[in-house]
């Protein structure tokens, strides 16, 4: 262990007084009368020449009131404010926020003659009774540059003033051991040309508090595990990220279960190899490959949401070829179920929902919709032309189905989030009212995206205007798009500018999707890679899938890179880059954790368990049962037979799907899909007639056990295979036989039996 | 407790290492919960208190009438006052409607709040504002956007006996689908007995076994699943199958063992007591929420008839007013006999009130702009009434009250930080009642 502290930069010498013209109010204007004195202000001559000690507003004071929690979320900066006091969230708005401090509350806030007297102050320090209690000590630092400038007569902010250029943190990468330190060093850099230590006055978060924390003061600590962290250093609006690697285990440790055949094929992999990298860095052993019969149960799942016939175990079992894997998902690939399961996913995402005034209405366009995807799946339509289809759809829902995606994103916030979410991998939510905090976003990109969709018009459909059911979209010849903040027209742009032309003649939707599709696009592959990847390792390389930014880094950068340019190169071929998902080695490991991956939740060294989805779990039980699940519809049933995976949107009434997380689809997050355990999950197990019916049909699995001429030991084996994709272990047939034959009635105890299968978490999870 | 509330740092859950977060088995407590137990602490610290009480909702879906119960106006023209006269409480100058003998008897627990207003008069976006203290849907896209109090609660203090559902409603969720938990997660959802506690045979569904499985069945396979069940947990880094195995116990110990079913079992009170709470649904609601209280559950929601009525108002309300007046009439006279009352919250609120003039219809219309809601028990002051109307009942006259003051009231008479925050779909810190604070005048 080493401790390497280095001591933070002093802080400000002696306050140099300026006088600058503000508007006080009258009272204070009685006691403290001040005249601007611009020629003298040498800073408006040349911002150069500023002089490090002075005090300024943006630079200098709001960092300050952010180190101290004035304007976070919680406190004065949420979007209320606090008992009439509001700042700027992390101070983004430093004009308003002046306004805040100096102007408003008929300026009682500073108290210029006595400036320690300053409500500002005592308020900070708990002098005056504070909700927030004490924030600041008198004389520390924070509190000096606050006094200081009170004293210098709060001068505002001006144009000319020196800002923030750049932040820089030192060292910006490291590799630690476990319960090590490190003193982080923060440099801000100025737009006058100077820097200043500000390690005391930035404010740091660790993505990973698991694996690293980090104070106040810039130091980290890293806990006895191991993992990957970064550190998100802010000062002022600007911000810099440090990334930290806290090895599991020593070197010599590593990796007794690779062979060198191994190695060897995992380096020349262009995928695996990143893996193997990762593991080696983060001194990880992954578990050794899964069993056959777990993996063929696992791919057909995560594949085709449904579980393996026995045929298709038996005949993956018995199949001697090496490339039987690469064959098996390839089959699967072309199975239907295929299409199903991933236009069920898609549909989630573009939010094809039924709920609403209603369903009976809408189901018609839901199920137009739903087929048009699982079409468009089927035929491995290339991404970027379905997504292209989608985005820039006119007509109405029999003409053109994804019209119906504007059937649910609808306003400027919507096309903005679900975009966003959907399609670029980012969460612009915090950029409608303010700077993004963690990420160099800012209003202007969301209005700027919002302006995309500003002529987008609707007509027709139901009589209420708010209703959406069958209405025709098309292109207005205008339609603006208003940054509320500082009233301008938004011409529509994409991230990060530039505009888009905006004639009358062309769609800016088109030249969006244009600029998302094109190959050098930083977003729009790497967020399909990584979402399919997710799809498969049960977590992104970016975690969450829709929160890629600076701050919040991939946990493997190369092999993202690598999925990303093997998509694009492909020309955005899903079933290729499934390919490549399915068939890393990282899918086909066991989840029994060896000594150095049990705490690992980045590197993809074993495989992390999950429930059964929803629909599938549904189906799965119909399957395994032999018995259909009937799903009501408007006028009757769905016909018999019916997958829950093929329901057309979420509105159908189960309320085994929805204990069970099927999501809302109010939202293009497929974090809505929910798999946290809930006690109405397990109610639903254990005392629903959905369930219980199933076990006791006279045409079920169960009745045909019951009733067949085979010995109890030879039921128990199909209903091993059929339910669990594996023979039964010895002690687990004795246990089963011995329960059969202490019962009376074949048919109840082959229920009991046959429950009690289900209900495990064998069954329950995909591993 | 502030000081944690306006530090970020702090919405960060505290460090806990992999180890200990599956001791704690993470998806039932949630990792957010170890910040809360610390926030509680705090919170309890200051005030003293200890998180034992619980809360029992009226809700009057639809829109009950202010003007014809709590907030009557007898000196108003014939058309805004109705035919009810007022009459004398326990409480001296407190009047409520004839159609409330029951209240009229307890009121010096009963606190009215007469200045309740949100503004928006349709019926789903008010629901939302009611249940979580947040605008947002309209009536065509209406899907739930922030957590009912209800689930709040249930997050917040969870039960306080495990074996029972933290938030029971009674008979089903209503307020268009508002009373759920949405990012708080599906454990925090209500539990809903599914059935009318007034009915001669009243079983709740998800607690009674499906036709053709006996007690006895359930035995046989919860054993056998003690022998199949046995994949390790520790397998698993995310704790979910931990928590689904403990929801699984949870849930073979409420079908077929006895706290649980006892709580809903109604015909184990006597039957003089049932009478006294009134053999209809509002009645057996209010007793079977006592018992559940009683056994451990938090917060109660007995969600009565639909009353929006838009014609003929008073024929109507003979419907509804009798029968809800005797059951929280009963409701407080018996938790006062238990030594209950000061540890069980009684509220009843809907999404607004009603217009205070008579429509052409006889009927009243929706009115957001002034209504009232009643307190009883859990500790606050009773005998209040907090705000007043205009003389005709239109607007508020003073000590103006939003929803989020009332639910700041419900939090923090239960022992919940107002600081709390919880990551909304978004992942951002999102207050559980942003600007409110509860009513003085009640604590």
């Amino acid at each position: 262990m080493h401790v390497c502290l280095i001591q933070p930069g002093t802080m400000y010498g002696a306050p140099v007084v300026r006088l600058t013209g503000i508007l006080l109010c009258p009272v204070i204007t009685f006691l403290f009368l001040i005249r601007p004195l611009p020629a003298e202000d040498a800073a408006a001559k040349n911002p150069a020449a500023t002089e490090q000690n002075d005090v300024y507003f943006a630079r200098d004071v709001v960092p300050a009131l952010t180190k101290l929690g004035c304007n976070s979320g919680g406190c004065h900066g949420k979007s209320t404010g606090q008992n009439g006091f509001k700042l700027s969230l992390l101070g983004y708005g430093p004009t308003e926020d002046y306004e805040a401090i100096v102007v408003e509350a008929r300026g009682r806030r500073l108290f210029p003659a006595d400036p320690s007297q300053s409500l500002l102050l005592r308020k900070a320090t708990g002098e005056t009774p504070h909700g927030g209690g004490q924030r600041v000590e008198v004389d520390s630092d924070d509190y000096r540059v606050l006094l200081d400038w009170i004293s210098a007569g709060a001068p505002a902010p001006k144009p000319e003033d020196p800002f923030v250029d750049k932040v820089s943190v030192t060292p910006d990468q490291s590799v630690l051991s476990t319960s090590d330190h490190l003193q982080l060093q923060v440099t801000a850099h100025f737009s006058d040309g100077n820097s200043r230590d500000v390690t005391r006055q930035a404010v740091y978060e660790s993505n990973e508090p698991d694996v690293a924390e980090v104070d106040d003061m810039g130091v980290l600590s890293t806990s006895d595990g191991g993992g990957l962290f970064a550190v998100m250093v802010r000062y002022g609006e600007k911000f810099a990220v440090f990334h930290g690697t806290v090895p599991f285990a020593p070197d010599e440790q590593k990796h007794s279960s690779i062979t060198f055949d191994l190695k060897e094929r995992l380096e020349r992999d262009p995928v695996d190899r990143h893996l193997l990298a990762a593991w080696n860095r983060l001194g990880i052993e992954p578990s050794p490959p899964a069993d056959d019969a777990t993996f063929v149960r696992r791919v057909t799942l995560d594949i085709c949401g449904r579980l393996p016939r026995t045929e298709e175990v038996q005949a993956y079992l018995d199949d001697p070829h090496p490339d039987k894997q690469a064959r098996l998902i390839d089959r699967l690939l072309d199975d239907p179920g295929y299409a199903s399961y991933f236009a069920l996913k898609w549909a989630d995402i573009l939010q094809n929902r039924g709920r609403g005034y209603s369903t009976s209405k809408q189901r018609q366009g839901t199920a137009l919709f739903a087929a048009w995807i699982r079409d468009a799946i089927a035929d491995n339509l290339p991404y970027d032309r379905f997504v292209a289809e989608i985005l820039t759809a006119t007509g109405s829902q029999e003409t053109n189905p994804p019209t119906v995606w504007y059937r649910t994103v609808r306003t400027e916030q919507e096309y903005v989030e679900s975009v966003s979410q959907a399609f670029l991998g980012v969460r612009l939510q915090c950029a409608q009212c303010h700077h993004h905090p963690t990420e160099q976003l800012s209003q202007d990109d969301y209005y700027g995206l919002a302006a995309v969709f500003s002529r987008v018009g609707r007509k027709g459909g139901f009589a209420d205007a708010e209703v959406p059911t069958n209405e025709v979209i098309f292109l207005k010849p205008s339609g603006e798009t208003i940054q509320p903040r500082t009233g301008e027209v938004m011409s529509p742009r994409p991230l990060g500018g530039p505009d888009f032309s905006n004639s009358s003649y062309s769609d800016p939707r088109h030249e969006f999707v244009h600029w998302m599709i094109a190959p050098d696009n930083p977003y729009f592959a790497q967020t399909m890679a990584n979402r399919i990847w997710a799809h498969f390792l049960g977590r992104g390389i970016i975690h969450p899938i829709d929160d890629a930014r600076s701050t919040n880094p991939p946990s493997n950068p190369a092999l993202l890179e690598a999925l990303t340019q093997e998509f694009v190169a492909s020309g955005y071929d899903v079933k290729h880059l499934i390919r490549i998902c399915a068939n890393s080695y990282a899918y086909h490991l066991s989840m029994v954790p060896t000594a150095s991956n049990a705490e690992d939740r980045q590197c993809f060294a074993r495989f992390s368990p999950r429930r059964l989805p929803a629909e599938v779990l549904l189906d799965a039980f119909s399957d395994t049962l032999g018995v259909p699940t009937k799903f009501p519809g408007s006028g009757g049933e769905f016909l018999t037979g019916t997958r829950a995976i093929d329901l057309p949107d979420e509105a159908v009434d189960s309320n085994f799907l929805d204990v069970f997380g099927r999501p809302a689809r109010s939202s293009a997050c497929e974090c809505e899909r929910v798999d946290a355990p809930a006690l109405g999950q397990a109610l639903e197990l254990v005392s629903s007639p959905l369930i219980q019916e199933k076990l006791a049909s006279p045409d079920g699995f169960a009745a045909e056990l019951a009733a067949g001429s085979k010995s109890h030991a030879e039921n128990v084996h199909s209903a091993f295979l059929r339910i669990f994709s594996r023979p039964p272990r010895p002690e687990e047939v004795a246990v089963a036989v011995d329960f059969l034959e202490g019962q009376e009635d074949a048919s109840t105890a082959y229920q009991s039996l046959l429950w009690s299968l289900l209900a495990t978490n064998e069954f329950l999870f995909n591993h | 407790m502030q000081t944690v509330a306006c530090d970020g740092h702090n919405l960060r859950p505290p460090r806990l290492s992999r180890r200990r977060f599956l001791e704690f088995g993470a998806p039932l407590l949630g990792l957010g919960l170890m910040d809360l137990f610390r926030l509680r602490a705090e919170a309890f610290d200051s005030t003293g208190s200890k998180p034992t009480k619980s809360l029992i909702v009226f809700w009057t879906p639809g829109g009950m009438s202010q003007q014809d119960t709590y907030d009557m106006k007898p000196d108003a023209p014939p058309e805004y006052r109705g035919p009810y006269q007022p009459i004398a409480t326990s409480v001296p100058g407190v009047f409520v409607t004839e159609r409330f003998p029951e209240q009229s008897r307890v009121m010096q627990h009963v606190s009215v709040v007469r200045s309740v207003h949100h503004g928006n008069g349709i019926h789903a976006p008010s629901a939302h504002w009611m249940q979580t203290g947040y605008f947002g849907p309209t009536l065509a896209r209406n899907a739930p956007q922030k957590p009912s109090f209800g689930s709040v609660i249930s997050r917040a203090l969870g039960a306080r006996s495990p074996e029972m559902p933290p938030y029971v409603t009674i008979p089903k969720a209503e307020a268009f689908g508002y009373q759920g938990a949405v990012y708080l997660g599906k454990p925090y959802n209500p539990f809903e007995v599914g059935s009318d506690p007034n009915a001669d045979d009243f079983q709740v569904p998800n607690l009674t076994l499906p036709a053709g499985l006996s007690l006895d069945n359930v035995q046989d396979r919860r054993q056998l699943l003690n022998s199949f069940d046995t994949m390790r947990h520790e397998l698993d880094t995310t704790g979910s199958l931990a928590g689904l195995s403990e929801f699984k116990s949870q849930a073979l110990e409420m079908v077929a063992g006895d706290h649980v079913r006892n709580a809903f079992n109604l015909s184990a009170e006597d039957p003089k007591l049932r009478d006294r709470y009134g053999r209809h649904a509002y009645g057996q609601g209010a007793l079977l929420a006592r018992r559940l209280v009683e056994a451990g559950t938090t917060c109660v929601t007995v969600n009565t008839g639909y009353w929006d009525h838009h014609d003929n108002v008073h024929p109507n309300l003979e419907q509804h007013l009798p029968p809800l007046d005797t059951a929280i009439a009963a409701l407080i006279e018996d938790l006062e006999a238990r030594g209950m009352l000061d540890d069980v919250l009684i509220y009843c609120a809907g999404e607004f009130g009603r217009t205070p003039l008579i429509n052409g219809h006889a009927g009243r219309d929706h009115w957001p702009n002034c209504f009232s809601v009643m307190f009883a028990g859990g500790g606050l002051k009773g005998g209040q009434l907090i705000g007043e109307s205009e003389p005709r009942g239109g607007d508020v006259l003073s000590r103006p009250t939003t929803p989020h003051d009332l639910l700041a009231t419900i939090y923090h008479t239960l022992g919940i930080p107002l600081s709390l925050h919880f990551p909304d779909s978004a992942g951002r810190p999102t207050s559980i009642v942003n600007t409110g604070k509860p009513i003085a005048e009640l604590i």
